[in-house]
Parts: structure tokens; C-alpha cells; sequence
């Protein structure tokens, strides 16, 4: 027969499982924005870079940058000095896509980096986006894919649309949102000495 | 009194072959190596000798000579790790011995020799022991290194001993040779008539230092006794390996990680003890029925935790076939440091620390150190130039960046990406790239850039234009101004 002390521990559990948001806090890229921790979020679109340094420079620590040589080699550290210290950086490149996939897992699962980015060509599918999705909740890291390709039906807790707008800034959608409303932003003058200025997008967010 | 032991193994390489057991060494036998662009003998079998053959010969003159030659070629790493286990065997006759290489030790054997009962006992227990381990060696003994070495080369018999205080007696019938010059002096002086060392004795110091430079009087001088020349040894690094040899062999992956968690735990104790720490450790599996194999496992900091290499092996073991299971095993670390012990930290910064070089030790060891990457900065004017990647793992503290003054691009292509101009301007105003088109808004420019022209390469002006798009993304474009028809670049693009 069940006691009570194991039913009160089952709702807790419970409890931990529904609000998997705060089990690790989250972090503010910029004030409507946030970004769950422990969570992988897919960003899409030619302004993904940004988006994904905006998320990188609001964590601290190492800052683990993992994909196929071909798109790590276009990355200039003269230009991220902006957002993050390049020093931060760690680059890995994987030659395949089952590479570049176990050194996300591991980088995710470490414990040593609050922060990893991931660059795909096609989205992980569901299989491969539960095994990030694991290793994020185990050790609290937040996980930001970016695709070059199309995206798939994954796990990922947040998916983002992002575009710069014509005439400065950028546009962020949020077209996926597991534990929140999906959204549409206009994004400008991001920086390490400007506060971002978002101004919310009416009625363009699909969900 | 100084007395020096010289040990030549005149057949260092043939004796390697006929200490693996190589069938071919009974016959016509010679180990060649490239010399003055031609592959020449270096060493050869008695039988190869018998048949006319010599020394020096060249490959195609041998086969010539001697049609059912067989050769082996040089290896000369191979051999250096031979003479380096005979330098670590010679110190039962001394603890004083150091390299002489390519083919030589050097013994000080000053208050040693009468523990074998004389000189002469000595040199004759050294033959014999090395003649257990089927190599050949000659002996030479005096007061100094280089009469030794010479005696030990060109001495009438297998041991010569040159009596205390006797050097210069016993140097004099050997050829100038001996003296371990250069072959183009001894050439010079066989023309003057110069045949011995005895020779050179009836000479002054001073003509011969004018007419054949200081290099043969201080040889001379050197071997002599005249100025001291001591042994100096160096101790062998130690080895920091362990083995286990199994009576029946295993192939369960429990089991196989028992054995190497067995080993690695003795190999850290001894580096521990010594405090030092290993960057790479090798494993030799030798399965039953097959060659042996080899992994590799690096680490980017010094370390000695056995879990930590037993937990970067587990990869390699996983891709291991074992059939019938294997009964040798041999863990070697390489790459030996000095650890530094560390304070710790009130903070977690340490700690993090040790996870980043972990997780870069992980990476690294399944996909190669060269991919797991860190930027530097470099000073340069040129975009592509200002940066830098070095491997992670030899720096496994982060560098400082240094931040570029001037605003560049996100993404950097390099080569630059060429674009179809549709309609021309200066920037275009219209352009195709990446095949979508783009419509110019806005441009600022150009930012003149000249090559790098005291270095080889690319020296011409370039203009770098940061234009604005219609569509969105901000294009940092490149052209080189002076051309009738210029050709335009995207050189990168902006955030």
C-alpha cells in the first residue's frame, strides 16, 4: 500500500516534470524574449547568427560552437567581438552529420559549457532532437541549434524565425513555442552597450 | 684517474633484424639506406661480405655483384629505440653511460671495472652478455672518450685497452679516421702525406691549426687528454608503463576494463609519485589470433586519473574486435609533464575550468585534436588575416582576445563569393548572388584596404563597400579599383 510520504514525492515529481522551464531558470536575451535553460531552441533564417549570439552573450562561461567545417570556417572573430569575447569561443568541427550531432550531445552533457550552438543543415528530426533535448536537461545547458535547411518536427522547446529587416534590425518570429505563446518581433540596435529595443509585431506569429 | 669505456655495435641494424628473427639474414643480406641520392649498403651479413660486397656499395653495383641480395631498408627510429634499451641495459656495468650516437655508447668506468675482476674481465663480461642478446660489440678502453671510441672502432681486436696514462701510444698506428673528423679533412690530410695520429705528433699545434683549422688540434688535444672531456650522463627517462600478461585470454568489455583500470591505476600512482602527469597514453591489445592493436588517447591537460583514462578509452574498446579475446596488455603514458597542483577555489571557476579541457579532451580524442579549435588574434590589417585557430588542446587555458578596431563582418568569405552584376554601379545596384537578387539601399565606402606588399602575394588595392539591401541582409562587398570593368565580391556579411 502507497503512504503518503511516496504520493507527496510523486507530486513533486510531477510538479518538477510540468514547470521544466524553471527547474533551471532561463535566460533573457531581451526582455519579452527568454530563453529556457536545460532546453534546446532551433533558430532559423539568415539572421541566426545574432540571434544565437544575443542568447550566448547573456550566459557566462566557455562557449562551445559545433558544426561542419565549410560553415565554422566563415565564422570571423573580428565580427563576434561584438556580442561575446572570441576567447570564450571553443570550435569543433565535425565532418559528418552523426559527428556533429554526438559532439552537440556531449558538449550539452558536460557540464562545461552553459551554452552550445549547434549549426545543422537540416533539422534534427525527433530521434535526435530527444537525445540534445536529454543531455541539455541533465546538465542545465542551453542548447540553440541554428538550421541552414528546413526544420523538422523535433523537440526543441522554442523554434525562431529570424530575417534582417530591410532598413536595420532584424525580425525574430517564434514560430514554436512548447510552454508559451509564439510571437513576432522587430529587433533593433543589439549590442554589448545597447540595450535591445524590441517592438512586438502584431498578428504576424503563427504557431 | 678518468677511465672511459667505449661500446661500437657495428651492426646495430643487422642485429635488429636477426633479433626478430628475419630467416633472411643467414644468406646475402644487406640493410641499404639513401646516401648521396642513391640507396647504398650500410651493413652487411658475413655471406654478403663473402660474396665481394662491401660497405658503401650502391644498391644496383650490389645486385650486380651479387644477384640473390636481399635488402631491408634503414629504420633509423627503430634503431635508436634499440640503442636506447641497450643504453638503459648498460648501466649494470656503470651508472655513468651515455649516448654516443648512432651506434655507440660511452661508460666512465672510473671504480667499476674492478668489480668484474680488472679491465680486461670487464670487457670480456660485456661481450658475452651482449652476445646473449645476439648483438656484436667491440670495446674500447682508455682515459679518454675519444681514444676509446677510436680504439673501440679501429683497434686491432675485439677489446682493446689502452693502459693508464698510455692514450697517446696505443692512438698511434690508428688512421687519422679515428679521430672522428670530418671526411673531407681527412681527405686534406692523407694529400699531405698525413697517414696515422702517430703522425701528427711530430707536428706543432699552432702549423697544424693554420693550415687545417682549430677542429683537429682540439680533437686531437681532446682524445689525448690534454683537455678534459667527460662522460656526461644523462640519465634514461623513466618509462612509466605497466603490462599484463593474462593465462587465458578475455574479450568481455567488463573484463577488458577491469584489466585496464588494473594498469592505469599503476601508471598514475608512479606518475603521481613523480608528480607528473601524462598528455597521451597508448594501449597495446594483443588478441589472440591476430596483430596487435594499438589505441591512442590524448588529454589536453597533463593528467593521472585513472577513471579519466579508462573513460576516454571506452570509445576506442567499443570499435575493438576481439574473436577469440586477447592476453596481453600494455599501457604506456607519453608525453610526460610536471602536474601543477592547483589551489582551490572558492567559485566554481576552477572546476569549469577542468570540464571545458575535459570536454575538449572527449571531443578531441574521437574526432582529432586538429578539429577542436580556438581563435587567437593576429596583427593585420587584412580582414582575413587578423585571426587564428590553434588546436585547443595545447592551450588549455582560453588566450586573451584582442579585440580588431574596425567594424567587420560576422561571416567571412574567404575566398570571396563573386557575384553577377545586373545593374552596374559603383557599388552595383542591382546584383545576383547566391542566385537570389538583391537591390543596393544604402552604401558606405569604400574602405581602401592596400595587400600586405612586403610579403609575397596578393599586393594589389582592394575597396571594401558595406551596402545595405532591399531585402534585408547587409553585404559587405569587395572589388579591386583600376579595372576597366571591375568584378565585384562579397567578402562577408554583417550581422
Amino acid at each position: 500500500m502507497r503512504t503518503k510520504a511516496d504520493l507527496t514525492r510523486l507530486q513533486t515529481v510531477a510538479a518538477a516534470q510540468l514547470a521544466g522551464t524553471t527547474s533551471h531558470g532561463e535566460i533573457r536575451v531581451a526582455r519579452p524574449v527568454r530563453l529556457a535553460r536545460g532546453r534546446v531552441h532551433e533558430v532559423r533564417g539568415d539572421g541566426a547568427d545574432i540571434f544565437v549570439l544575443a542568447a550566448a552573450a547573456a550566459a557566462t562561461g566557455p562557449l562551445f560552437w559545433i558544426g561542419a567545417a565549410r560553415e565554422m570556417n566563415t565564422l570571423a572573430p573580428t565580427g563576434l567581438q561584438g556580442f561575446v569575447d572570441p576567447a570564450r569561443l571553443v570550435l569543433t568541427a565535425g565532418l559528418t552529420r552523426a559527428e556533429t550531432l554526438w559532439a552537440g550531445e556531449q558538449a550539452l552533457r558536460s557540464r562545461a559549457a552553459p551554452c552550445v550552438i549547434i549549426e545543422l543543415q537540416d533539422g534534427p528530426d525527433l530521434r535526435e532532437s530527444r537525445r540534445l533535448q536529454i543531455a541539455a536537461e541533465e546538465s542545465g545547458a542551453i542548447g540553440l541549434v541554428i538550421l541552414h535547411g528546413r526544420a523538422r518536427t523535433s523537440a526543441a522547446e522554442t523554434r525562431w524565425s529570424c530575417e534582417a529587416a530591410a532598413g536595420g534590425g532584424w525580425v525574430w518570429i517564434c514560430t514554436k513555442a512548447k510552454r508559451g505563446t509564439p510571437g513576432a518581433w522587430r529587433v533593433s540596435a543589439l549590442g554589448k552597450h545597447h540595450a535591445p529595443d524590441l517592438v512586438p509585431l502584431a498578428a504576424s506569429a503563427t504557431a | 684517474m678518468r677511465r672511459t669505456l667505449s661500446l661500437w655495435l657495428p651492426q646495430l641494424p643487422l642485429d635488429r633484424r636477426i633479433r626478430l628473427g628475419d630467416a633472411r639474414t643467414e644468406g646475402a643480406f644487406a640493410i641499404v639506406a639513401e646516401i648521396r641520392n642513391a640507396w647504398r649498403l650500410t651493413h652487411l651479413s658475413d655471406a654478403a661480405r663473402e660474396a665481394g660486397l662491401s660497405a658503401g656499395l650502391s644498391l644496383a653495383d650490389a645486385r650486380a655483384i651479387c644477384p640473390s641480395l636481399l635488402t631491408e631498408p634503414a629504420d633509423p627510429v627503430r634503431e635508436e629505440i634499440l640503442l636506447r634499451a641497450l643504453w638503459r641495459w648498460a648501466d649494470q656495468f656503470s651508472p655513468r653511460v651515455s649516448l654516443d650516437p648512432p651506434d655507440g655508447l660511452l661508460l666512465d668506468i672510473a671504480g667499476c671495472a674492478h668489480l668484474f675482476g680488472g679491465e680486461p674481465e670487464m670487457a670480456a663480461t660485456i661481450h658475452e652478455r651482449a652476445a646473449d642478446l645476439r648483438i656484436m660489440a667491440r670495446v674500447g678502453i682508455a682515459d679518454t672518450k675519444g681514444a676509446a671510441a677510436a680504439l673501440a672502432r679501429f683497434g686491432p681486436e675485439l677489446a682493446t685497452i689502452a693502459a693508464p696514462g698510455n692514450s697517446a701510444s696505443a692512438l698511434e698506428a690508428l688512421p687519422l679516421a679515428a679521430l672522428g673528423l670530418d671526411p673531407a679533412l681527412v681527405t686534406d690530410l692523407r694529400r699531405t702525406g698525413l697517414q696515422t695520429i702517430g703522425q701528427l705528433y711530430a707536428v706543432k699545434s699552432s702549423e697544424l691549426a693554420r693550415r687545417f683549422g682549430l677542429g683537429l688540434t682540439s680533437a686531437l688535444e681532446r682524445s689525448l687528454g690534454r683537455t678534459p672531456d667527460p662522460v656526461t650522463p644523462k640519465s634514461a627517462d623513466p618509462v612509466y608503463a605497466a603490462r599484463a600478461t593474462l593465462p587465458d585470454p578475455i574479450g568481455l568489455q567488463d573484463d577488458l576494463e577491469r584489466i585496464i583500470l588494473r594498469l592505469a591505476d599503476s601508471v598514475c600512482t608512479r606518475l603521481q609519485t613523480a608528480g607528473c602527469g601524462a598528455r597521451r597514453y597508448r594501449l597495446t591489445v594483443r588478441p589472440v589470433d591476430g596483430p596487435d592493436a594499438i589505441m591512442t588517447i590524448g588529454f589536453a591537460r597533463p593528467g593521472a586519473a585513472p577513471a579519466a583514462v579508462l573513460q576516454q578509452f571506452r570509445t576506442p574498446l567499443d570499435k575493438l574486435r576481439l574473436e577469440f579475446g586477447a592476453d596481453f596488455f600494455r599501457l604506456v603514458a607519453e608525453s610526460v609533464e610536471p602536474l601543477h597542483p592547483r589551489q582551490t577555489g572558492f567559485d566554481r571557476r576552477d572546476e569549469r575550468q577542468d570540464d571545458r579541457t575535459d570536454l575538449i579532451s572527449t571531443l578531441g580524442n574521437r574526432l582529432g585534436f586538429d578539429r577542436v579549435r580556438i581563435y587567437a588574434a593576429v596583427d593585420s590589417h587584412l580582414p582575413e588575416l587578423e585571426f587564428t585557430t590553434l588546436e585547443a588542446m595545447d592551450r588549455p587555458d582560453a588566450p586573451v582576445w584582442t579585440p580588431s578596431p574596425r567594424a567587420r563582418p560576422l561571416r567571412l568569405y574567404n575566398p570571396p563569393e563573386y557575384l553577377r552584376v545586373e545593374t552596374p554601379g559603383r557599388p552595383p545596384l542591382r546584383f545576383e548572388w547566391r542566385r537570389r537578387l538583391y537591390e543596393t539601399a544604402c552604401a558606405t565606402g569604400p574602405e581602401r584596404l592596400a595587400g600586405e606588399w612586403w610579403r609575397d602575394g596578393d599586393a594589389r588595392l582592394r575597396d571594401y563597400w558595406r551596402v545595405e539591401t532591399r531585402e534585408g541582409p547587409r553585404l559587405w562587398l569587395l572589388t579591386w579599383p583600376g579595372a576597366a570593368t571591375p568584378d565585384w565580391f562579397v567578402a562577408g556579411r554583417f550581422p
